[in-house]
């Protein structure tokens, strides 16, 4: 069994903190700047355009809420099914789901043109559309994040001075079952619409299928898994402290492996029925079209099939390899990185590759390439430095890991 | 909105029996905001039965009860001799300055034995949209005259529609629109505001002309002023517009002599603009 040794040594702690916040904190006021910019000049200063309007940001989005999916995944095992063992992890879940549809809100705040009409799917509803049910399930289950997330901000000795907020996060806790259905009720609903949201397009051939719904789901309930593993081991690992037992941080990445697995099966299926055992000419058009001017047919194979899916699957299933850190580490990157690449891909896929719907043969399809601009990129990083940031400071202040071997802080 | 309402019923109660305790203070501040927010949204809030109709007169297309008009146009690719009036005199009348923020273009063609056409094409105004199933507001919607309309008050530039319209057919406004219209006025002049930054839109079958027409009891497709710009000013009469539901417009009668198709009906998105092909048959 290998280890790895990152832990930062006691008294070098304290300023490898500050340099970490300060980084971070320059990463937030250089987003903020960007998002400023954003505001007075308009969408003109991303890379985007009427061929291909949807791009880093939206990706941005998709991911985060898909790296978030910890936070229903274990409060549904541990509250309705009430495998308690996976406790020690729930918090942590909660957190970082909050921290993914935080992230998420504030990337889909910058990416629509008017973003002070962001109230308008509240007001104004277009039931059919998937997106303004997407909406509405993302405002109802951040809402259940922050209640279940309450009681572990009122444990700060802050709020030492209003001893009822206890009273009342006891409550809530009380409640943790009820919150954990909703929220199971709500996050299926909208990671699989987020899918849907391409799935339903019958315009584009690469996106029209009623798989599409399914693997946004099951990806996100492996990288939500990975996602919240991931953080919680390298805690542990940076601080010194054991936060989750072995045993438990071996079936927790056995969980991350069947959940990925289900996900490559359907990935296999979804591939073989629409591209190899059947013929569509949409489909097979827009792909040729992707292969010869893209790089994402590469990046499909490669990075989600390959670094995201095969070998993570053998490292969590190997015993050896899983019970070594840094395989391990290394497979949940993997993991939230080939999820990450996904959202990517299946947006850009569908957009640089359009229809041809011309009756002639030049048609008009205009393959717009698309990179994100210097502004897009800055402010994705900021929005990643806020998620960063405010994990830094939930762990530090925080009882979201258990901590049972350091008394006090 | 939720705290907005808890508030002054909160402090009502406490100015009146300070003696209550904290715990049942909150709960019945707590009650009565909750009572008065569900109140509110069932009676005049967005769960009131007025606004559930609204929503679905919108999106089903019925916004003014019903119309006994269907409007729809043909595009005749054969006689079609690639002026690009049509093109221009959109710009003019819809206030497009932006060459590329076109609402109706034209480009070359080549049919598959390798003769030249020219291809226009506007907004299909779909029947089975997908913009307007896909846009989470209801800012686009289709009207009962079969009309695909855009509110650009209330679409919050989100670019749904754009990913979902297979046609290439909407434009977002990316950038305040400033530029003089170098088409005004020599190919008409500007008969609708132009839109503000960060929103969509897209041809609306001069709807403005439409409506007004109809209201002064003019036919569109035959009277000039009710019928749209690019249909007008087509040298060649390549354009046909007019009411589907009435078997003497011009469009029914065009649709009955001539044979005709749509763009890509495999989309299953049912489009009210129909083409005739750029070769003829034996031609
Ligand atoms: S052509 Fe495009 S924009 Fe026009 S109605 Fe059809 S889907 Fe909507
Ligand atoms: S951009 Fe506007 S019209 Fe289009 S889907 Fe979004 S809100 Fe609706």
């Amino acid at each position: 069994m290998l280890k790895l040794d990152i832990s930062i040594p006691k008294e070098g702690r304290q300023r490898v903190w500050w340099i970490w916040i300060g980084v971070l904190g320059l990463l937030l006021a250089v987003g903020l700047f960007g998002a400023i910019r954003v505001l007075v000049k308009g969408l003109q200063v991303t890379g985007l355009s009427d061929q291909v309007p949807w791009g880093l940001w939206i990706t941005q989005d998709l991911s985060s809420i898909a790296t978030g999916a910890g936070a229903f995944t274990f409060s549904a095992i541990v509250y309705l099914f009430r495998i308690k063992k996976y406790r020690p992890i729930a918090r942590a879940a909660v957190f970082v789901g909050f921290l993914g549809y935080s992230s998420a809100m504030l990337s889909l705040a910058m990416d629509i043109g008017r973003p002070d009409r962001f109230w308008h799917p509240l007001v104004f509803w277009n039931v059919h559309s998937v997106l303004w049910e997407i909406t509405w399930c993302v405002i109802l289950y951040s809402t259940v994040l922050i209640l279940e997330f309450l009681p572990i901000l009122f444990e700060n000795s802050y709020f030492d001075r209003w001893p009822k907020l206890r009273v009342y996060g006891g409550m809530i806790h009380k409640a943790a079952p009820i919150f954990a259905g909703i929220g199971l009720g709500l996050s299926l609903l909208h990671q699989s619409s987020l899918g849907a949201t391409y799935g339903v397009l019958s315009g584009r051939a690469i996106w029209y299928k009623p798989s599409l719904p399914v693997m946004f789901i099951l990806s996100a309930v492996a990288g939500g898994i990975s996602m919240t593993l991931l953080l919680t081991v390298l805690v542990s690992k940076l601080t010194g402290r054991q936060i989750i037992t072995e045993e438990l941080r071996s079936d927790i990445s056995r969980l991350a492996g069947f959940a990925l697995l289900a996900y490559l099966y359907l990935k296999l299926w979804d591939w073989a029925a629409t591209s190899y055992y059947s013929h569509s000419p949409g489909a097979t058009q827009a792909l040729a079209l992707l292969q010869t001017t893209t790089p994402y047919t590469r990046t499909f194979w490669w990075i989600e099939i390959v670094i995201g899916g095969i070998l993570p699957a053998l490292i969590l299933f190997t015993d050896r390899f899983r019970k070594n850190d840094r395989y391990l580490l290394f497979a949940l990157a993997a993991i939230v990185v080939g999820v990450t690449v996904n959202r990517w891909n299946v947006t850009l896929s569908g957009l640089v590759a359009p229809p041809h719907w011309s009756p002639g043969v030049l048609g008009r399809i205009i393959s717009a390439p698309y990179l994100p601009t210097w502004n897009e990129i800055i402010v994705s990083l900021g929005i990643i430095a806020y998620a960063l940031l405010t994990f830094s400071f939930g762990v530090r202040y925080l009882p979201i890991f258990p901590r049972k071997d350091e008394p006090s802080h | 909105m939720i705290f907005k309402k808890k508030r002054p019923a909160k402090q009502k109660p406490a100015g009146k029996k300070p003696l209550v305790s904290r715990k049942e203070f909150l709960g019945i501040a707590g009650a009565t905001g909750a009572a008065a927010l569900v109140t509110q949204l069932i009676t005049t809030g967005p769960l009131s039965p007025e606004a559930i109709k609204g929503i679905g007169e919108r999106t089903h297309g019925a916004e003014d009860g019903k119309s006994k008009h269907k409007w729809s146009m043909a595009i005749d690719l054969s006689s079609c001799i690639g002026c690009q009036y049509c093109v221009w005199t959109c710009q003019a009348t819809n206030d497009v300055p932006d060459d590329d923020m076109r609402w109706n273009i034209g480009f070359p063609e080549k049919t598959e034995t390798g003769s030249d056409f020219f291809m226009t094409r506007p907004c299909l105004h779909c029947e089975e949209a997908p913009c307007v199933k896909v846009c989470p507001v209801g800012a686009t919607w289709i009207r009962a005259d079969g009309i695909v309309a855009m509110d650009y008050n209330r679409c919050i530039g989100c670019r749904y529609c754009e990913v979902a319209c297979p046609y290439d057919v909407r434009r977002f406004n990316w950038k305040p629109s400033t530029a003089k219209n170098n088409y005004q006025p020599t190919w008409g002049s500007p008969e609708i505001e132009r839109r503000a930054r960060g929103v969509v839109e897209k041809c609306t079958f001069c709807n403005q002309r439409i409506d007004r027409g109809i209201e002064f009891g003019l036919t569109p497709g035959i009277d000039r002023e009710a019928t749209p710009a690019c249909v007008n000013i087509c040298p060649v009469n390549a354009r046909v517009f007019g009411d589907l539901n009435d078997p003497e417009s011009p469009i029914s009668i065009f649709l009955a002599e001539n044979d005709t198709f749509r763009l890509r009906e495999d989309f299953g998105t049912e489009p009210k603009v129909h083409y005739v092909r750029p070769e003829k048959e034996n031609a």
